[in-house]
């Protein structure tokens, strides 16, 4: 051990650093963009606004209830809407069509139970398709049951808190997790890896020189980007068939030896068409390929390409609608957000997977567009950056 | 090392057609380095050009801006009568660059492949006749990867040889090839030049310099002088060719400047 050597490694690297400028700038700036941009979102999160629609089917007493928690949706003026329907298929189409957030049914076995003395059962109909915005509105709506049920209790005796029994348009009310976030493993995942390779290999191009002696040859830039799409979006095109098959299949392999029984795939249903989810994460994979030539530009090393990553991906997760809806975004990261192709991937995807939507979905039809018209976008870009490199 | 006069040297053809390639008034400044500054040209075809100087003295510049792969900052760049930067004539135009501009990860065969389809050569069989040339034959299925620094510059020549262009602007073809095959490459040359082809070969070897019918010695930018080896030779009045670079570099034998005069001037 020579403690000079092991100095003159350090100093080496902080020497690289020195000259690496990029690096040196990304090295601080990404990372305390990274956290503010979270922060921003976390700290600034707006409160979610629940649209109940309740389906009375207890007569005047569940009109009581009724008026009641219009009553205390209008005092607490925290962004509850409450509103009726006349049956539970009006009120599920009305949710289907993103008119209302949730359906409260009160049955005609309502006013027996409380008779009874014991709490009555309420149905609560929801999407099924996001439980961290359905959880926030489900305790929204719960404390607005609260304090109606405070209003209708006698003077003096204590509310009786009706119990929430949960049924789903789309998915069961149980469904885990994994079930509501394997569309977003698809596009997102996809993104990313394909983003990657393409920033790295055209970067590679650009400082090995091929680029140069490309360009010594009568092909022309735009013919480079579109190959280069097409070689990279067959494979992102593979990635995306084989990551679709591991999400929707479960294949069980039984204990062999001391190595337990274990499942490969997630085993997840797709509501939808597999073929259309699998276009979606195609068009949004198009685009990567076609950022990562764009911004390979801006780097000279392999080690700034990969610093570019935080920048591309991590607003793209907190922004797309992966974790919370857009809708409680701060209004400029909205405006973001609505620029982003993962928004769209995420939101096409998540119909088509989670609620069975198909080609006739407007929904569908705009994310396609714009997904489409993102990727057109970025080969413009792309062949424009080459342009810039020779003049 | 043997002089390589041939033929051709002296038999330029008389029904010689206007230059192959021609600048005029050419520059290229990068902020305030003019890396080429004010070069006239007229290269003829069937004829074999040295472009010799030190590093950084313009050579690669030039043959940027000579194959429109840099954009002048005045004057105008012509090959084949076509101004520069223009596709229709890079497809009559073979650049090899100093860095070796082969895929490691493909195979000899497929990099000769894949330059031969962007260069629109159909003829398959010029693949197997370029890889005679450059000794690859049997490493036709190697990967470039496992090539040694001297093969992948010959499988670099062999890319830039196989679409049989017109003119070829050659940097540092040589570097890094053993003594036998440079004598090859040189025989090659000349073989293309006798059947018409116009070459430039950058390089800083003077020891090169012989094998090519006309030198142009650049420095900072400039050609401060031109002719045959023989002309420079004695114009300078030394039998050394590197001398003769020093002399009209304005430069002593150590490589300082000279107090004044010296046979630059005279150029």
């Amino acid at each position: 051990m020579s403690a000079s050597r092991i100095f003159a490694v350090a100093r080496r690297i902080a020497q690289g650093f020195r000259r690496d400028e990029r690096t040196l700038g990304l090295v601080f700036v990404v990372p305390i963009v990274v956290t503010a941009l979270l922060g921003w979102v976390l700290g600034d999160q707006k409160d979610i606004s629940v649209e109940v629609l309740v389906v009375n089917q207890a007569g005047p007493a569940g009109q009581r209830v009724v008026d009641a928690m219009s009553a205390a949706a209008t005092a607490a003026n925290s962004g509850t809407g409450v509103g009726t329907a006349d049956d539970v298929p009006a009120a599920v189409a009305a949710i289907r069509n993103h008119q209302a957030d949730l359906a409260l049914v009160i049955p005609s076995t309502a006013l027996a139970d409380v008779a009874s003395g014991s709490p009555p059962t309420l149905m609560l109909i929801s999407e099924g398709t996001d439980p961290s915005a359905e959880g926030a509105r489900l305790a929204k709506l719960q404390a607005l049951l609260a304090s109606a049920a405070q209003a209708l209790a006698p003077p003096g005796a204590v509310a009786l808190l009706p119990r929430i029994e949960r049924e789903t348009i789309y998915l069961s009310p149980d469904a885990s997790t994994v079930d509501v976030l394997a569309p977003v493993f698809l596009g997102y995942f996809g993104y990313f890896f394909v983003f990657l390779l393409t920033g790295i290999s055209f970067l590679r191009e650009r400082i090995g020189g091929t680029l140069e002696r490309l360009l010594a040859t009568p092909v022309t830039r735009g013919e480079i980007v579109l190959g280069y799409s097409l070689g990279f979006g067959l494979f992102a095109t593979l990635q995306v068939i084989v990551l679709t098959l591991f999400i929707l299949n479960a294949i069980a392999v039984p204990s062999i030896g001391p190595i337990p029984a274990f499942t490969i795939g997630l085993g997840v249903d797709s509501a939808g068409s597999p073929v259309l989810a699998f276009v979606l994460a195609v068009l949004l994979a198009l685009g990567a390929v076609n950022l990562g030539i764009f911004l390979s530009t801006f780097a000279r090393t392999e080690l700034q390409v990969i610093q570019f990553i935080p920048l591309v991906i991590v607003p793209q997760g907190l922004l797309g609608g992966i974790f919370w809806p857009i809708d409680r975004l701060p209004d400029v990261l909205q405006a973001v957000a609505h620029v982003l192709p993962m928004t769209y991937a995420v939101d096409g995807l998540r119909e088509v997977m989670l609620k069975g939507a198909d080609l006739s979905s407007s929904t569908v039809q705009l994310d396609l567009l714009v997904l489409a018209g993102i990727a057109v976008f970025f080969v413009a870009l792309a062949t424009a950056t080459i342009k810039r490199e020779v003049a | 090392m043997t002089t390589f006069g041939g033929p051709s040297s002296a038999s330029a053809p008389a029904s010689a057609p206007a230059a192959a390639v021609e600048a005029v008034g050419l520059r290229k400044s990068f902020g305030s380095i003019q890396a080429v500054d004010g070069i006239d040209l007229a290269l003829a075809p069937g004829r074999i050009y040295g472009l010799l100087g030190p590093n950084g003295s313009g050579k690669t510049t030039l043959i940027r801006l000579l194959t429109g792969l840099a954009k002048a900052t005045a004057g105008e760049a012509r090959v084949l009568g076509i101004r520069m930067p223009s596709r229709a004539a890079l497809a009559r135009i073979g650049y090899m660059p100093q860095s070796k501009a082969i895929y490691p990860e493909l195979s000899v065969g497929e990099n000769l492949g894949f330059f031969a389809t962007l260069e629109g050569q159909r003829d398959r069989t010029a693949i197997g006749r370029v890889l005679e040339l450059v000794e690859l034959t049997d490493r036709r299925r190697t990967p470039a990867l496992e090539l040694s620094g001297g093969m992948r510059r010959r499988l670099s020549l062999a890319c830039t040889l196989v679409h049989e262009p017109e003119v070829l602007f050659l940097d540092e073809p040589t570097v890094g090839v053993d003594p036998a095959l440079r004598v090859q490459f040189w025989s090659h040359f000349r073989r293309l030049a006798a059947a018409g082809k116009t070459i430039l070969v950058a390089s800083h070897v003077m020891d090169e310099a012989d094998r090519c019918d006309d030198l142009l010695f650049v420095r900072s930018g400039k050609v401060i002088a031109r002719g045959s080896g023989a002309e420079l030779r004695a114009r300078a009045g030394t039998n050394d060719l590197e001398a003769a670079f020093l002399q009209f570099a304005g430069l002593d034998a150590e490589g300082r400047p000279l107090a004044a005069g010296g046979p630059g001037g005279r150029s």
